[in-house]
């Protein structure tokens, strides 16, 4: 199977003459669909910064991104990379980043919005993406009435929205409890195994790491480490 | 807001009315700066038109294809005379029907219980009608066949000291009695148009019965207007003679920019548009910059800045229109109890059209701060 995401000798740097941080250097990988990648490391290794490259939200300073196969011009536009991700990519955030005056369904029916999906039909896929992840109950819930864990999966939900072949999170389970971010993994997971979306994790969270199929390390914006647990039980 | 609606409308109109909604301090901030440069900007031009309307009334209400006034004539309220001979020059031009004189004269007006004001004399020729009141409201146009028979307005009946009909006045010593009301025929000098027949008008002001003010000219059906103009321009000599369009703006024109009033009420109204501009921009800039996360989060989601710049516009746009819709209730208002008064506030659909317009244009040029803000926005500050 060819990589979803491959990245070729990339490298990230933040600001300019003697400001200049080198956050990324030389990382090489490639991203597989039906997968759950974890991507771990000490805080400021540059974990965000590479998801931020992966979903088409920060040009590298060095290097290339291939995109199914495809390598992306180093000079993308700033529109062009959005629209590679409305295309492309589903975020989710640490934060959960719902719209707070809309409705849950309304949060998933946005994305559908953007994605330009006839608004006749946006309602009924919305319900049915927050069916599918246990939330059909809370629909017509306000962020604000919503868990943690709720509020995370209808963020799930709306990044899922429009069927991204990538899914990217950075810490989705930081701001829950255990139980709650364990089951948000197994969600995530979920999707990498039964639709073969290509999902990568940014994650400190013990909790998560049973859940990914692969493994990522990195320590000073280098790639440490690449390895394939072997699973017993998920 | 029902579901069976929320499915309906677009993310964009959605994302709009929430953010608005949800910080309702804000929007009746924004919607009270609209409505009272809604209030301002109509007012302002609606007397604007108004007193245009009442400096060209009397051109604007008779039938005349061209009037003929004496050289140098600036407006309709202030000509000198000509000789009545001037008008069978007239008539001998090939393509004109008809000339009908038109006399327009400063007098003094006593009113019955003493006091002097001054009124604007207008003798027209009974016969053909040209020049003659409208929105008669009591009494008759042709009352005024008796010798001292005068009409005025409603409007001015008590500046001229009239209470009812068949009241006795003087005008320039001269006995005259009140013989008709109209409604609504005001004069912007403050001298109010007092109708009489041509002959009566010219015995009230002393004119010769061979003098007279105007000639308003009739042409003969597929005349060439121009070239009949030119025609009566060459055979009269020291004569102005117009289009009575032309001659309707100019009386415009001599008043409104002589007067300043025209630039004062124009400066009035523009400066409704600025104070809405600046409201609508502040408010709306707030409400964006509070919710700069969403903003960022929908561009990381990959929308395209023209979706954020619609969210945005939108809002503008809701408050346009709740804005405008109370600030015309208020401009109705305004116009109605100005019917009964001698300034009139005018209010014809196409000047609501042009009011809707600049609304629509202020919060639009209210958005672009917020615009110029959402588009500089950074994606990726939706992970810090
Ligand atoms: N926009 C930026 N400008 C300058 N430096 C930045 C910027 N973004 C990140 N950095 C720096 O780059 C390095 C890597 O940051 P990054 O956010 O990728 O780390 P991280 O692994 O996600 O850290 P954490 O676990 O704390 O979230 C850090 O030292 C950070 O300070
Ligand atoms: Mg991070």
């Amino acid at each position: 199977m060819s990589a979803v995401l491959a990245l070729e000798q990339i490298g990230v740097v933040y600001g300019q003459g003697a400001t200049a941080f080198t956050a990324l250097q030389d990382i090489s990988l490639e991203i597989e669909a039906g997968e759950m990648t974890l991507l771990l490391g000490p805080s400021g290794s540059g974990k965000t910064s590479l998801l931020q490259i992966m979903g088409c939200l920060l040009r590298p300073t060095r290097g290339r991104v291939h995109l199914f196969g495809n390598p992306l011009a180093s000079g993308l536009a700033v529109e062009a990379m959005a629209a590679l991700r409305l295309a492309h990519v589903g975020f989710v955030f640490q934060h959960y980043n719902l719209f707070p005056t809309l409705k849950a369904w309304e949060n998933v029916a946005i994305a559908l919005d953007i994605k330009a999906v006839p608004r006749s039909s946006q309602r009924q896929l919305a319900l049915a993406l927050l069916e599918r992840l246990g939330l059909g109950d809370r629909a017509e819930h306000y962020p604000s009435e919503l868990s943690g864990g709720q509020k995370q999966r209808v963020a799930i939900a709306r990044a899922l929205a429009g069927k991204p072949r990538i899914l990217l999170a950075d810490e989705p389970t930081a701001a829950l409890d255990g139980k709650t971010g364990q089951s948000v993994a197994a969600t995530l997971h979920g999707l990498a195994r039964d639709e073969g979306v290509a999902v990568v994790v940014v994650s400190h969270d013990p909790r998560v790491e049973p859940f990914g199929d692969r493994v990522l390390h990195l320590e000073d914006g280098r790639l440490v480490g690449d390895r394939r647990p072997q699973r017993s039980s998920v | 807001m029902t579901e069976p609606y929320a499915a309906r409308v677009s993310g964009t109109s959605l994302l709009a009315w929430r953010n608005l909604s949800h910080d309702r301090a804000r929007f009746v901030v924004t919607l009270v700066g609209v409505l009272f440069a809604v209030l301002l900007m109509g007012v302002e031009l609606g007397l604007l038109l108004g007193f245009a309307r009442t400096t060209s009334g009397l051109v604007d209400h008779t039938a005349a294809d061209l009037w003929i006034t004496p050289a140098g004539t600036t407006n309709v309220d202030i000509a000198g005379r000509l000789d009545e001979r001037r008008r069978f020059e007239a008539l001998a031009v090939p393509g004109v029907a008809s000339v009908d004189m038109l006399m327009m004269q400063f007098a003094f007006w006593r009113k019955p219980d003493g006091g002097t004001e001054s009124v604007s004399m207008v003798g027209f020729n009974l016969a053909s009608g040209q020049g003659r009141p409208w929105n008669l409201v009591e009494g008759r146009v042709e009352d005024l066949q008796q010798d001292d028979a005068v009409i005025i307005d409603q409007l001015y009946a008590g500046k001229l000291g009239v209470t009812a009909l068949g009241q006795t006045v003087e005008i320039n010593n001269h006995r005259a009695r009140v013989v008709g009301f109209t409604q609504g025929i005001r004069t912007f000098t403050q001298s109010p148009y007092v109708f009489a027949t041509h002959r009566n008008a010219q015995r009230f002001t002393f004119f010769r019965p061979d003098q007279t003010t105007y000639l308003l000219v009739r042409l003969q059906a597929g005349a060439d207007a121009a070239g009949v103009r030119a025609a009566l321009q060459a055979r009269l000599g020291r004569v102005d003679v117009w289009f009575a369009a032309d001659f309707a703006r100019a009386a415009q024109r001599y008043w409104l920019i002589t007067t300043g009033a025209g630039s004062a009420l124009l400066l009035a109204a523009l400066l409704g548009l600025v104070v809405g501009i600046v409201i609508v921009g502040q408010t709306l800039y707030a409400t964006t910059v509070d919710r700069l996360p969403e903003y960022a989060t929908l561009r990381a989601m990959g929308a395209p800045n023209r979706y954020l710049h619609r969210v945005i516009l939108k809002q503008a746009a809701i408050s346009a229109v709740f804005g405008f819709s109370g600030g015309m209730l208020l401009v109705a208002l305004v116009v109605a109890a100005s019917a009964g008064s001698t300034v009139a506030v005018a209010m014809p659909l196409g000047l609501v059209g042009v009011l809707a317009l600049l609304t629509l244009c202020m919060c639009a040029l209210g958005a672009l701060v917020s615009i110029r803000r959402i588009t500089r926005i950074d994606p990726t500050s939706v992970f810090q």
